[in-house]
């Protein structure tokens, strides 16, 4: 019963919500068409039909060229012409928009074969230990973005035909891919030895991992028996730095800087 | 799952496995999460909290470039013990040494 006493009241709220303007739309539009006087036109021409024909192209003829039977609302407005492509007003574009990194070449789709073999080597897992989390975290994305660069010339190159250049993309991003994978790489080496020196610092009388107090107290002072305690650590130590300095003149000696290392090794930064 | 003998002459085993080599409830998946959950209606609703966003670091001056110079060769570490860079030992003496804070 309260249901079908409801549903008359629904139909009229029904009704309401479609004659009332929603909320949402803008109340600005004031006519239900434009107001153009060639859209309101409309024809009355001998011949007219008072009744409607359902035969909607009675009488018109491929052959002859008849055209359309009823003239058209707008028959008589001259027709837009479209401008001429030098008359048109440069397209503006933003010089230092984030899109144009996409491409290795702005004044061209695609590089030649011979520049994109111009690159180096890929980063080997030990040139990588050297290096902070940050500086790996930011080598990871500089690598991304060259990967999406070679990608969108391999599908400009295939788009439009371009020819070679197929291989040279393919050792470039090869490339690129294994110094990803070894940053990868170290990356767990990291993260795997950091928890195998948290059980060693457990054990270790000098570390408190409690988070009461310092973290290391070094129990010897001096440095003469400090070196002696820790050699083996020194002599591993310096070996890193010797490998470091012996990639640094290499690096400034090379004339292309599109491939050269960065000569900032940050050894000194905690690898933690 | 063992194939049989027949299957394994054919060198089955060196193929990819796939859904219709196992019984039902194998879900093999392309490795890529989900980002949402389905509707009883079939819909599917995005759970933004589930949706993946990378945040790139800001890159402004930094130099180094996904490749090395080949005019440098290839760079291996030589390391006493036998774990090499993996030993928790050395990890340890060299957080000593730089750091020893945190």
């Amino acid at each position: 019963m309260a249901a079908a006493a409801m549903r008359p009241s629904m139909g009229a709220l029904g009704r309401i919500s479609t004659s009332t303007p929603s909320p949402l739309r803008p109340l600005t539009q004031t006519a239900s068409l434009s107001t153009t006087a060639a859209l309101l036109k409309r024809h009355k021409y001998r011949e007219a039909r008072v009744y409607r024909d359902n035969s909607k192209h009675r009488g018109e003829s491929a052959i002859h060229r008849s055209g359309t039977r009823w003239r058209l609302s707008m028959s008589d407005e001259p027709l837009p012409r479209p401008v001429p492509r030098d008359k048109l007003p440069a397209i503006e574009t933003d010089p230092d928009h984030g899109l144009w990194e996409f491409f290795q070449n702005r004044s061209m789709v695609v590089n030649s074969p011979p520049e994109i073999a111009k690159h180096g080597r890929s980063w080997t897992a030990e040139e990588l230990r050297h290096k902070s989390w940050d500086d790996l975290h930011r080598l990871w994305w500089v690598c991304a973005k060259e990967r999406n660069r070679i990608a969108t010339a391999n599908w400009e190159r295939n788009k439009s035909g371009l020819g070679f250049g197929e291989a040279e993309m393919r050792e470039r991003d090869n490339a690129v891919r294994q110094t990803m994978r070894s940053i990868k790489h170290v990356l767990t080496e990291r993260f795997y030895t950091w928890e195998d020196a948290i059980k060693v610092a457990e054990k270790d009388p000098e570390v408190d991992l409690t988070g009461n107090g310092p973290a290391f107290t070094p129990s010897n002072f001096l440095e003469d028996s400090d070196v002696a305690a820790t050699e083996g650590e020194q002599q591993a130590a310096e070996a890193t730095e010797e490998a470091v300095e012996k990639a640094e003149p290499a690096a400034a000696a090379t004339p292309e800087s599109a491939t050269i290392p960065s000569s900032q090794q940050q050894t000194d930064t905690p690898r933690l | 799952m063992q194939p049989t003998r027949v299957l394994q002459a054919l060198r089955y085993r060196r193929l990819r496995l796939t859904t219709k080599d196992v019984n039902k409830g194998y879900y093999k998946g392309t490795g890529t999460g989900s980002t949402g959950r389905h509707t009883k209606h079939g819909g599917y609703i995005i759970e933004w909290d589930k949706v993946r966003t990378y945040v790139c670091p800001p890159l402004d001056g930094f130099k180094l470039t996904p490749f090395v110079t080949k005019n440098m060769s290839r760079t291996y570490g030589s390391y006493e013990t036998k774990l090499g860079p993996k030993d928790p030992a050395t990890y340890l003496a060299r957080w000593k040494s730089e750091n020893g804070l945190d």
